[in-house]
């Protein structure tokens, strides 16, 4: 039996089958289509375009804090933008000019103080809350924070948050001697 | 059945199977969208430390409303600048409290003590418990970020209302 075996398999002219293989198909792009499609519309329904006005400019050292308020719903609000060498004022980052013209020039008060005059109404027209947002760097002395909280709150301002960096262990990580 | 003369027949396109649509440039706009959408999510990061002027304070203020005892227990944390720290030789913080001496909490290498700080606030808190309204006054040439400091240590011991005044000061050497 072995022989006949062996004769069999040293025979040339047996015809040898190779298995076929499948074709290759295409990567299918469908599946992933419709990860990002619910991922878009998660995301669509979670962008909130009041954050805009909220987020973070870089060439501001915001100060870092425990405490973290809410917005308040339906509230209007304008952001003031105050680095140590320029404001920016509202959605549009006008500019203002230094932080210093808040003090010393009386015609660039009066011209901020229109301005967000203007923007109250505004909101209040549209039957939210008036509120001002002010982002200023840390190592700006508070007389200007001061002086744009007087003029908003005489504009009409209600409210007034002042924006920072969440930071619940900053006070664990203060040194007093070296005022990190 | 349709009849076709033999040279229609020659121009009809043989049948295949059916296409499927192309993803390609919807997975592009979807690919620019999606990051772009992203960055909008993360913007919120900052924190918000609220004040309210709406009970028409001088110089600022939250709101809460004013029971007839508050004045009595008007605890005032004055942050005391540079300014002040030549003319009268003191840099720190002062603590005035109706009934009780002034605490004067001294700064260390130029820089406010919160440390000491937090433990007055905390002492505040044991003996007035029911207490949530301070006042903060700081002189103007304090920096901003230590003012924020000041009023976030004030809140997280529970004087949620925490009045803002600046006082008009002029120094004499």
């Amino acid at each position: 039996m072995r022989i006949r075996d062996r004769l069999h398999s040293s025979d040339k002219s047996r015809r040898k089958v190779r298995r076929k293989y499948d074709e290759i198909k295409g990567l299918s792009i469908t599946s992933l289509l419709d990860v990002l499609t619910i991922i878009l519309v998660f995301l669509m329904k979670n962008v909130n375009m009041e954050s805009t006005k909220l987020s973070a400019v870089q060439g501001i050292q915001y100060p870092s804090t425990i405490t973290n308020d809410a917005l308040l719903a339906k509230t209007g609000t304008t952001p003031i933008k105050v680095f140590t060498d320029k404001v920016l004022v509202g959605i549009e980052s006008l500019s203002f000019g230094s932080p210093a013209d808040l003090l010393q020039n009386a015609q660039k008060r009066s011209d901020i103080s229109k301005y967000l005059e203007l923007e109250a109404a505004d909101i209040v027209k549209a039957g939210q809350e008036t509120c001002l947002v002010v982002q200023a760097d840390r190592y700006i002395p508070c007389d200007y924070i001061t002086e744009i909280v007087r003029i908003a709150t005489a504009s009409g301002y209600t409210y007034i948050y002042f924006a920072t960096l969440e930071d619940a262990d900053w006070l664990k990580n203060y040194n007093v001697s070296s005022a990190q | 059945m349709a009849y076709y003369k033999p040279s229609a027949m020659r121009q009809q396109k043989g049948q295949t199977t059916p296409q499927e649509p192309n993803l390609v440039p919807i997975m592009n706009l979807f690919l620019t969208i999606i990051p772009f959408m992203m960055m909008m999510v993360v913007v919120s990061q900052l924190a918000l430390v609220a004040l309210n002027f709406s009970q028409g304070e001088g110089g600022g203020g939250s709101g809460g409303g004013g029971g007839g005892n508050t004045k009595a227990d008007k605890v005032e944390i004055h942050i005391l600048g540079n300014g002040y720290a030549k003319a009268n030789g003191f840099l720190g913080m002062e603590i005035r409290e109706p009934g009780m001496d002034t605490k004067q909490i001294a700064a260390i290498n130029k820089n406010y003590d919160y440390v000491a700080l937090e433990n007055a606030i905390k002492d505040i808190r044991a003996r007035k418990a029911n207490l949530i309204d301070i006042t903060v006054l700081v002189h103007p040439d304090v920096l901003y970020g230590d003012l924020i400091r000041t009023i976030d240590l004030c809140k997280t011991n529970g004087f949620t209302q925490v009045h803002y005044t600046a006082p008009k000061v002029q120094y004499y050497y």
